[in-house]
């Protein structure tokens, strides 16, 4: 891919990279407990220390607005950037230290004394709910714990309950992640007279220009925006985080260049995390095991600060998931608790809602004794678009296709043979799982749009485009796309992305958006641009427009002939731009896994796995392929290994860090790995493209707990419905029937 | 904390440095030599994304003071490529196999892999030996795949030359 000569050699630049004369280092003084009453923040001591330039406090960022929510509720209550008067989760930042080095910096810090008065802590939505009904103290005075009550779809009638033939009953929990980009987060400030450059490992770059033009009173022109290398999001960096209004601040104050490079400690304790969600979901059928209803209900434990609030809405517009289904309600509410705020990660919504209805199918098989293949297959959506109940509009899809697909690279026959071979004769348990999904791509309205340009000049082509890379090759893909539409070659083709004072406007990168939406723009602008650069030499050469062909980025009418390089030196730039919108797109997928269970130490050994995926009309294949590999990577981290275990008062039980959140190594992937993809063109994008990104982490999970389940149903004293994730060995032994 | 003069041997070149002893050396290869391929991912020992050559052997860079490699040899990413600037072979089959996203923890896992080729070349060969060396180090955007396919590339090219 374009850039990974400079990666592989070193010459990255990432934001610790950058060196800029005279950058000062931050560090944060960071609440030690979840929740307490703050008395007082003493820095006497730090201000003094050697090296120290500044020490922050609430009471010094008087002027600053507060943090801007995302995806938040309306009623949001006041979130200054450092805490004034009160903690609401371990790490809130409290006050900022900038010294001349990171070491001295963190001297500093540890000297900072707080003055604290223990609050309880509420750590689940359980918690929330308990204390809301006692009628405690909310969390913000004058503003609900329930920071947000949403249905979808009308309510399932009870009429159709009563009238099934079979109903499942099936509670779930989504736990706590942590994203876990190997590059934290990392911001430098430049202060330039009245204006601003920030650089930040960030996924929307626009959005933190306003972000911090908002908190601050400044013209968001004055901001700007500009990201370098990035090494991973996630999900996890588009927000306007506390942390980087607090960097700006000092950065203004001081007029110096402030940068903030996050630790894993501080990214594992403080940083927003994804998923938590407690599940109920019941599915109704008919004695055929048509689905008559899916009601999922979701209490989502959203943090602090309510900055991703209405991200579990997502899985409650999913609840339909593949199935056409008379019936679908959803009932999504996010419960404000005193832990970090929880946001985007990978699947953002989707996950959860899979993860939901697919275990809820498997439970349902085993009790109508039905193959949970052949279920799935009576009951997916055949005929597109389709308006599911709760709100969504699936644009296109094959999904028995994909189903197939999937069925014949995991071969059940073969694995439910050697299944039962080993019930009779003895062996670990086998079970063979399976989960389809349907995910939306694109993003939600006031994100369905996407800026694209391109301009001719001497040099080649330049493509501006409103996404921006965390890690993804966009550099390779958008410069081969544009190139592709004016005939020329992809060298010539320069990608500019990720900085607000080169691209107008962009709503970045994440819900899988960034071909879908952003190679639309530019495949459109480089239509434009063909259209304009013809319209130009016309006029040159007085000729008709229609007499101008466009020929692999020269103008040609009868003998004339001129590079549109040179069309634009000669005449003034050309330029075209473009701006994409439609409506979301729905990607869609078959997962299968095969697993063995060590029933005496309740490890789970994964024999085999299996991806079918529907990305509409891929670009590039290694890009799809390497985004496919990555997330099915992370959802075997959700399913096998990862999870943030809070103390009842909200406080992550992680104090070996990365020894105790364990992300997937090498080690845990399969060996046999299958993955291909079916194709179904997207109708509302020119280039049929949906989104693909996130795919592996939304298979993956129930894929992996069927299989399970499917290992240890018919085992004495096993009950599958105790399965949790992670899959850890003591989650598997309790579920076998052991004590846990 | 009084800091000490300490000579330090970097990919072929000498350096002094006064640092205070309890810099680590990837932040004094980082700040003070500006060799900033070597990154910090977790700074606890655990991500391996700071791995360097310690006179040949993978050494987290984080959890060693600049002071305790004195006089040792020390080789980093930017050390790899041949003095005619060539690339290293891994380097090649990196980006061939799609082997990094991101790129952050791709010196890493390249330093790791050298140092585990050197040492013994049939490490690449065998599956568990392989998985068991690229456990050392994290990667979250590739899955891993194309880098079990790059380090085989390599010990199958070295084959075929030997």
């Amino acid at each position: 891919m374009r850039g990974d000569d400079r990666l592989t050699t070193g010459r990255g630049r990432y934001v610790a990279d950058l060196r800029v004369a005279g950058c000062l280092e931050a560090a944060f003084v960071r609440s030690p407990v979840p929740h307490a009453d703050l008395r007082g923040v003493d820095p006497t001591t730090a201000a003094r220390m050697p090296g120290v330039a500044l020490v922050l406090r609430a009471d010094d960022l008087a002027g600053v607005g507060d943090v801007p929510t995302m995806f938040g509720a309306e009623d949001a209550p006041p979130w200054p950037p450092l805490a004034r008067d009160r903690v609401r989760h371990e790490g809130e930042p409290v006050a900022l230290v900038v010294a001349d080095d990171r070491y001295r910096a963190e001297d500093a810090v540890a000297t900072v004394a707080l003055d604290l008065e223990p609050r309880p802590g509420r750590a689940t939505p359980s918690a929330a709910r308990q204390a809301r009904d006692r009628g405690d103290e909310p969390l913000y005075p004058g503003h609900d714990d329930l920071a947000l009550a949403k249905d979808f779809g009308p309510p399932v009638a009870e009429e159709t309950w009563r009238r099934a033939h079979t109903v499942v009953d099936v509670k779930l929990r989504q736990q706590l992640l942590a994203p876990t980009s190997l590059e934290a987060r990392a911001i430098l400030v430049e202060p330039d007279g009245e204006r601003l450059i920030v650089h930040c490992s960030h996924q929307f770059p626009h959005g933190l220009a306003t972000g911090i033009a908002g908190a601050f009173g400044l013209d968001v022109g004055i901001v700007r925006v500009v990201v370098p290398d990035a090494g991973g999001a996630f999900g996890s960096k588009s927000p306007t985080y506390p942390e980087y209004l607090a960097v700006v601040a000092a950065a203004r104050r001081l007029g110096r260049p402030v940068r903030w490079i996050e630790d894993r400690t501080e990214a594992l304790t403080a940083a927003s995390r994804g998923r938590g969600q407690d599940q109920r979901v019941r599915i109704a059928a008919d004695a055929d095991g048509r689905f008559l209803a899916i009601d999922l209900q979701v209490d989502a434990d959203v943090g602090a600060h309510p900055l991703g609030a209405a991200l579990p809405g997502q899985t409650g517009l999913a609840a339909s998931e593949a199935y056409a289904v008379p019936e679908v309600h959803a009932a999504v509410r996010s419960w404000s608790t005193t832990t970090t705020p929880t946001f985007a990660y990978r699947g953002a919504g989707r996950p959860e809602a899979a993860y939901a209805v697919e275990r809820a199918v498997d439970e349902l098989a085993a009790t109508l004794g039905a193959d949970p293949v052949e279920l799935r297959r009576r009951n997916l959506i055949r005929d597109f678009p389709y308006d599911t109940p709760t709100g969504r509009r699936y644009d296109s899809g094959d999904y028995a296709a994909c189903l197939d697909r999937c069925v014949e690279l995991l071969e059940p026959g073969r694995w439910r043979a050697e299944q039962a071979r080993r019930r009779d004769e003895g062996g670990w348990p086998l079970g063979v799982g399976i989960a389809c999904y349907v995910e939306r791509s694109g993003g939600e309205p006031g994100i369905l749009e996407e800026y694209g340009s391109v301009t001719a000049d001497d040099g080649g082509f330049t493509a501006r485009v409103g996404t921006s890379s965390t890690g993804q090759p966009h550099g390779t893909v958008f410069a081969a796309l544009v190139a592709d539409r004016l005939g020329v070659a992809a060298e010539d083709v320069v990608l500019v992305e990720g900085d607000t004072g080169e691209v107008p406007e962009g709503h970045g990168t994440f819900a899988s958006r960034s071909a879908q939406m952003g190679g639309a723009a530019l495949a459109e602008a480089a239509d434009a641009l063909i259209g304009t650069a013809r319209e130009r030499a016309a006029e040159v050469w007085a000729v008709a427009v229609d007499d101008v062909v466009w020929d692999k980025g020269t103008l040609r009418s009868g003998t004339s002939a001129m590079p549109a390089g040179e069309l634009a030196t000669e005449t003034e730039p050309l330029r075209a731009e473009h701006r994409f919108t439609s409506p979301p797109a729905f990607p869609y997928g078959s997962y299968g896994a095969v697993v063995e269970v060590d029933p005496e130490l309740g490890s789970v050994h994964l024999l085999r796995l299996v991806a079918v995926d529907d990305y509409g009309t891929v670009l590039d294949q290694t890009a799809v392929h390497g985004q496919t590999l990555g997330s099915i990577a992370q959802g075997l981290g959700q399913v096998l290994t990862e999870s943030v275990v809070l103390d009842d008062e909200g406080a992550a039980l992680l104090r070996d860090g990365l020894l105790d959140y364990l992300l997937p190594t090498a080690a845990e992937m399969p060996r046999d790995l299958r993955v291909d993809e079916t194709a179904v063109p997207a109708p509302d994008n020119p280039l049929g493209a949906k989104g693909a990104g996130e795919a592996g982490c939304i298979g993956v999970p129930p894929a992996v707990v069927n299989a399970v389940a499917d290992a240890i149903r018919s085992l004495p004293g096993a009950d599958p419905t105790r399965l949790r994730m992670p899959l850890t060995p003591a989650v598997v032994w309790a579920a076998l029937g052991g004590v846990g | 904390m009084t800091a000490l003069d300490v000579d330090l041997h970097v990919n072929g070149t000498e350096h002094r440095v006064t640092v205070e002893p309890r810099r680590a050396l990837a932040v004094v290869l980082r700040e003070d030599l500006g060799l900033t391929g070597t990154h910090l991912g977790c700074e606890h020992g655990v991500c391996g994304t700071c791995t360097v050559l310690v006179d040949g052997e993978p050494v987290r860079s984080c959890l060693v003071l600049a002071v305790q490699v004195r006089g040792r040899a020390i080789r980093t990413v930017e050390g790899l490529e041949a003095a005619d600037g060539t690339p290293d072979p891994l380097q090649t089959a990196f980006s061939e196999h799609h082997a990094l996203q991101c790129g952050f923890c791709t010196p890493g896992f390249l330093v790791l892999l050298r140092g585990a080729l050197d040492e013994d070349p049939t490490v690449v060969e065998d599956d568990d030996r392989l998985d068991a060396l690229l456990a050392s180090n994290l990667c979250r955007c590739t899955g891993y795949e194309g880098i079990r396919a790059a380090a085989r590339a390599v010990g199958t090219q070295r084959a075929r030359e030997q």
